[in-house]
């Protein structure tokens, strides 16, 4: 089996997750900070997918495909809040939605 | 015989269990017919007994019978048992006696009161409650008879429960009575305590030397007597109990229970003998009463109020009775004065009903030409209290008289004190009946009596001069008879039915000779005769001259006052003190302290919600930071 060793594939997948989660922290629109998520999550399912390979043991790749399933159920939440948001005519940051303040 | 006692005990007692299992079943009637043939039913079953005690030998008329062994624990045994011996059979043949008659009387007197049932279901109860105390086996039944018989006062004192002075004069009562119901259990636990047994063969097994225990018991049992019986000092809920309705008071509050402490004394007279100092205090404590008890009478303006002070202060000389040993003269004044006392409340009774309620002697007046019959029954009532003689009251009032002039100075000192009492019978006896029957009528007996009334005395029944119906004049008109000729049973010591009757189970101590007899006799009705012209020329006819009755006296010689200082005021202190010392600021204080905690912690830690989505990311990315950096570094 060719290709890079595992560290590479790690580092790719660390330097994925970083940027989202930056992303998640640091951006204020909402339609960012989802699109972030989705950048950590596929951080997340290339560390699977390269010990799957690694071990030669199928379980990480099925478990970066459910991942996957759950991810697009969330576009669809996150993207069908959104849409409700901007009909409301709501601004698009999410500093604004702090109605949980105690 | 034991099983006509039997019989005698349960029969009220399934009156009162019907009548209120049964409820509206039964109508109104019913429920009184029903209560009045439970009790006659047991006064036939006693009558049974009796007779056929009168065949037994002198020696052998004290039959135990034991139902089942009630509570055993070890070598202790208590059983359900009733005692049938002479003592108990007179009590029972009054109780069941007068009871029947009294019961009889309430359906008239309570017709068309709200909760007749009610009434009569505890008619009943008493009946049976006083039944057990003198049939009890033991002196644990007798406590239970005890406690019965105050419980059931209580409810028929409170009986008219929306009236408030009622309510808390039942309170009254019960709360009195504990405190001999108390005395009276301590003296039974330290007799069990002393000899294992609970019978009344206990009495006689106390060691004679052991003086402490002797006269604890003594004490104990008196302290249950005189609350019992209403004498000094803890007299105070006996007058206040005529709140309850007038047959109560004839039954209760002066034919039966009061009286159950000269024969509780009489039962347990082998401890009162060898602690002869309690028996001492005993009969001066019924000295006291009568003479107090009597003054306190003459300026009471409530009608039952004075009946209920006179009723003290015969109780007083059934007590000196038993103080110096005259048990059968004491258990002899005890009959008679059940009879012309119920007598008194009865005929009481219905001139209150005639006069819709009215209770002040002050608004009476006249009742003579409009009550006859009333009149003449009162009169018979009223000679026999005073001891006329050839009355009942006469001879056993006298035959107690010279019991206690019989057994030596102190009695002699109980005898003048008695003397006294006779004088001041006289007198409030002679006011009563004159100011309510003499003089001229006043305007509220005009407007309920007078030839044009058109009030519930005239519409009422329908016939008489609104004396109340049949069933109230029937027995009216049988203890007439019992309060005239009662006391033949024992004429001086030419024909002692009772004294031979009583001998085998309560010896008198002292026996009156002749002059003893005579002196107390002629001492006596001639003081009663003296007191009565003295009422005559003070309260005859001209009831507005009488003289301005003494402050102490109408403050009924301050003893309400003095319980109110003594143990109310320090307890409501102690309350007050406990409230703003310990309540308000421990009880109170430190629930406050909890909620103000609690409170200002949430305050705190409401700031930690700032709202802001992305601040509680960076915490959930830092705290999983934390962990993972912990997890790396504790491995």
């Amino acid at each position: 089996m060719a290709g890079p060793g595992i560290p590479a594939y790690l580092g790719v997948a660390v330097f994925l997750f970083v940027t989202g989660a930056f992303g998640v922290l640091l951006r204020r629109s909402p339609l960012i900070v989802l699109l972030s998520l989705e950048i950590m999550l596929n951080g997340a399912n290339l560390a699977l997918i390269a010990f799957s390979r690694h071990w030669g043991n199928g379980d990480g790749q099925i478990f970066a495909i459910s991942v996957m399933a759950v991810a697009a159920a969330e576009v669809v939440v996150g993207l069908g809040l959104i849409v409700a948001m901007a009909r409301k005519k709501l601004n698009l940051d999410v500093d604004e939605l702090s109605s949980l303040k105690g | 015989m034991v099983a006509a006692a039997w019989i005698c005990l349960l029969l009220p007692l399934a009156g009162a269990l019907l009548i209120t299992l049964l409820g509206n079943v039964l109508s109104r009637k019913a429920a009184g017919v029903l209560a009045t043939s439970s009790v006659a039913g047991a006064f036939v079953a006693a009558a049974v007994a009796f007779v056929m005690m009168l065949g037994d030998g002198e020696h052998h008329r004290s039959h135990l019978s034991t139902g089942f062994t009630w509570l055993s624990a070890g070598s202790f045994q208590a059983d359900f048992s009733i005692l049938l011996d002479p003592l108990s059979m007179v009590m029972m043949l009054v109780i069941t006696g007068v009871g029947s008659l009294i019961v009889l009387y309430s359906i008239g007197y309570m017709h068309g009161d709200n909760e007749e049932r009610r009434f009569f279901g505890y008619m009943a109860l008493f009946v049976f409650s006083m039944l057990m105390l003198v049939q009890g086996g033991n002196l644990l039944l007798l406590l239970v008879g005890w406690g019965l018989v105050g419980l059931s006062s209580y409810l028929l004192i409170g009986f008219w429960h929306e009236k408030p002075s009622a309510v808390a004069a039942a309170k009254k009562a019960f709360i009195i009575n504990a405190i001999g119901d108390a005395t009276f259990a301590i003296a039974v636990i330290v007799i069990i305590q002393q000899t294992h047994i609970v019978g009344f063969d206990a009495l006689s097994a106390l060691n004679p030397d052991n003086h402490g225990v002797l006269n604890l018991v003594a004490l104990g049992l008196l302290g249950g007597a005189v609350a019992k019986s209403a004498q000094l000092p803890l007299h105070t809920w006996l007058p206040d109990a005529m709140e309850g309705p007038t047959p109560v008071s004839a039954l209760i509050h002066a034919a039966t229970m009061v009286t159950a402490g000269v024969y509780l004394i009489a039962r347990c007279h082998t401890v009162f003998e060898s602690a002869h100092q309690v028996q001492n205090i005993a009969a001066g404590i019924g000295a006291l009463t009568i003479v107090a008890a009597g003054a306190i009478a003459l300026v009471q303006t409530d009608i039952k109020r004075v009946i209920a002070y006179s009723t003290m202060s015969q109780i007083g000389y059934m007590f000196v009775g038993v103080g110096v040993g005259a048990y059968a003269s004491s258990m002899f004044h005890l009959m008679t004065h059940a009879f012309f006392k119920a007598l008194l409340f009865m005929g009481a009774g219905i001139v209150i009903h005639a006069l819709s309620g009215e209770q002040d002697i002050r608004q009476m007046g006249g009742l003579r030409k409009l009550m006859p019959r009333t009149y003449v029954m009162m009169l018979i009532a009223s000679l026999a209290l005073i001891g006329f003689p050839l009355t009942s009251g006469f001879f056993s009032k006298d035959a107690i008289l010279a019991g206690a002039l019989a057994s030596g100075p102190y009695g002699a000192a109980l005898w003048v004190l008695g003397m006294i009492g006779a004088l001041l019978t006289g007198v409030y006896t002679s006011r009563l009946f004159l100011t309510v029957f003499h003089g001229a009528p006043g305007d509220l007996v005009l407007r309920q009596l007078g030839p044009d009334a058109h009030g519930q005395g005239a519409t009422d029944g329908g016939h008489g001069h609104g004396e109340g119906p049949r069933t109230m004049l029937i027995p009216v008109a049988i203890l007439t008879v019992l309060a005239l000729g009662g006391g033949f049973i024992q004429v001086f010591d030419w024909w002692t039915g009772m004294q031979t009757w009583l001998e085998s189970v309560v010896p008198s101590l002292h026996e009156p000779t002749g002059w003893q007899e005579a002196i107390s006799s002629i001492g006596a009705t001639l003081l009663g005769l003296v007191g009565v012209t003295l009422g005559w020329t003070v309260y005859g006819s001209r009831k507005d001259t009488a003289p301005k009755p003494s402050r102490s006296l109408e403050h009924k010689l301050y003893f309400d006052e003095l319980y109110d200082r003594i143990a109310y005021a320090p307890a409501a202190f102690i309350a007050r003190f406990v409230t703003r010392v310990v309540e308000e600021p421990l009880v109170i204080g430190s629930g406050d302290l909890v909620g103000h905690v609690t409170r200002g912690a949430g305050e705190k830690a409401r700031l930690l919600q700032n709202g802001l989505v992305r601040s509680y990311a960076l915490l959930i990315a830092l705290s999983f930071a934390v962990m993972g950096i912990v997890f790396l570094a504790v491995r």
